[in-house]
């Protein structure tokens, strides 16, 4: 267990070392910031107020259906039907907490929901559309942070988070902060997009900035990798941890497009590191990369999403556990002498 | 708590200045993860612990700390920092 995490405190270190320069690291400050659950974060990736104005943005912006946020969403609810529990007291953060509520229809038993975000006009714009609605569990609203999780400890059943975890910048820390918000036996629910996510977009980018201005800034979030999703779970402490991925593919007629979708989605770049100009040139060479590179016959593009889905219990004395090593008391070698003795 | 809680739910049917008592029993502070007490003469949200107050917009409580105002009779607290870290954990 403490090997584990230490791996794991190694490689996030590993991953955030090229992106960063040496003095956001300072000596021991980044490893302690990613221990201590409550008030870390002074190793800073992501421009957390920048990601609030694109979320606000995205309140607007967003469609009204969503294939792809709607698919994730139904993946991750789907799971509560594999559980016999029920989850009277919910907790939904940030991300598409609004198709999370719409495709909910009474899975889990949930009464009581809570509806987190960052971005005050997204809290505004599902209060309305709840109250359009009318039905589904009793909805409350929140606007607060990942990071600093306004909730009462061990006052949840379950604590869903659809693609939004993965603009904190201390996801550890985050993810201690809603296993304390769990009940005993409480389950986690979380889908972050993983390192796979825009791959070809990536990639049109780089050899746009490469082309056009002689150097490369970066255009995009680091991303989890799914070796890292695992240790994840182990870190902050869940048990019975169960991490799966996803890949969707989905169609767009050109970059652009894709462009304007991430916006609706407020997945836009949020990197302290970023570059505030984005040359036209730029822009337009990358589109007509990603066009000649990845683009299909019928004049389509691609554009890959990888999805990590986590899941993760609050530990309880009723959960299955692995014995003690050593505690064996009936040797291998006997059981094959009992059960293979034809062999000899 | 109690007195909170009960303070919360007498208004929550006065139209939008209080919030719910189910969504009042279970927000804390964002920083010190200690009980909030509801300000009647500010309609805010206070967090005795760190001294800072948070406020209550269109009935949506908004507990983002860089939101939170410092309490100006908390003279102890520095000035520079809008978010005491020694608190917090």
């Amino acid at each position: 267990m403490a090997s584990s995490a230490a791996a794991g405190r190694r490689l996030l270190l590993l991953r955030h070392h090229h992106l960063l320069p040496r003095r956001y690291i300072s000596s021991s400050s980044a490893a302690d910031s990613l221990d201590d659950g409550g008030g870390g974060g002074r190793l800073k990736i992501f421009d957390r107020d920048l990601k609030r104005r694109h979320r606000d943005r995205a309140a607007w912006a967003m469609r009204e259906t969503d294939g792809f946020v709607d698919a994730v969403a139904e993946n991750l609810l789907d799971r509560l039907e594999d559980c016999r529990k029920a989850f009277p007291s919910a907790l939904c953060l940030g991300g598409s907490a609004g198709p999370v509520r719409r495709l909910l229809r009474g899975r889990g038993g949930i009464e009581k929901l809570i509806m987190m975000d960052m971005s005050a006009d997204m809290v505004r714009k599902w209060r309305e559309s709840e109250n359009a609605t009318d039905d589904g569990p009793e909805s409350h609203f929140v606007v607060g942070d990942e990071e600093f999780l306004p909730i009462k400890e061990s006052s949840q059943d379950l604590i869903i988070s659809c693609l939004g975890l993965h603009w904190t910048n201390d996801l550890p820390g985050a993810m201690i902060q809603c296993r304390l918000a769990l009940k005993p036996d409480g389950l986690f629910l979380a889908a972050i997009l993983g390192g796979e996510t825009l791959k070809e977009l990536r990639i049109a980018c780089t050899i746009a900035q490469m082309e056009r201005e002689g150097g490369i800034s970066p255009r995009m979030s680091p991303l989890a990798q799914v070796r890292d999703a695992g240790n994840l779970l182990t870190r902050a402490g869940f048990t019975l941890p169960g991490v799966d991925v996803d890949q969707y593919t989905v169609k767009y007629n050109s970059a652009l497009e894709l462009v304007e979708h991430l916006r609706a989605m407020g997945e836009t770049n949020a990197l302290f590191q970023r570059n505030p100009v984005l040359k036209r040139d730029t822009a337009l060479a990358t589109a007509a990369i990603y066009q000649s590179m990845f683009g299909l016959e019928d004049g389509s593009i691609p554009a890959t999403f990888q999805v990590i889905y986590m899941t993760g219990w609050r530990e309880h004395p009723s959960q299955q556990k692995a014995k003690r090593r050593g505690s064996a008391t009936i040797s291998f070698s006997d059981i094959q002498k009992q059960f293979a003795p034809s062999e000899n | 708590m109690r007195r909170t809680a009960s303070m919360l739910f007498s208004h929550a049917g006065a139209g939008h200045r209080g919030i719910p008592q189910a969504l009042a029993d279970v927000l804390v502070c964002p920083l010190s993860k200690k009980p909030l007490r509801y300000c009647e003469a500010s309609g805010c949200l206070v967090s005795e612990a760190v001294g800072v107050s948070f406020p209550i917009e269109d009935g949506i409580p908004c507990l983002v700390p860089k939101d939170g105002k410092l309490l100006e009779d908390n003279s102890e607290k520095s000035e520079q920092e809008p978010i005491p870290r020694d608190s917090s954990g």
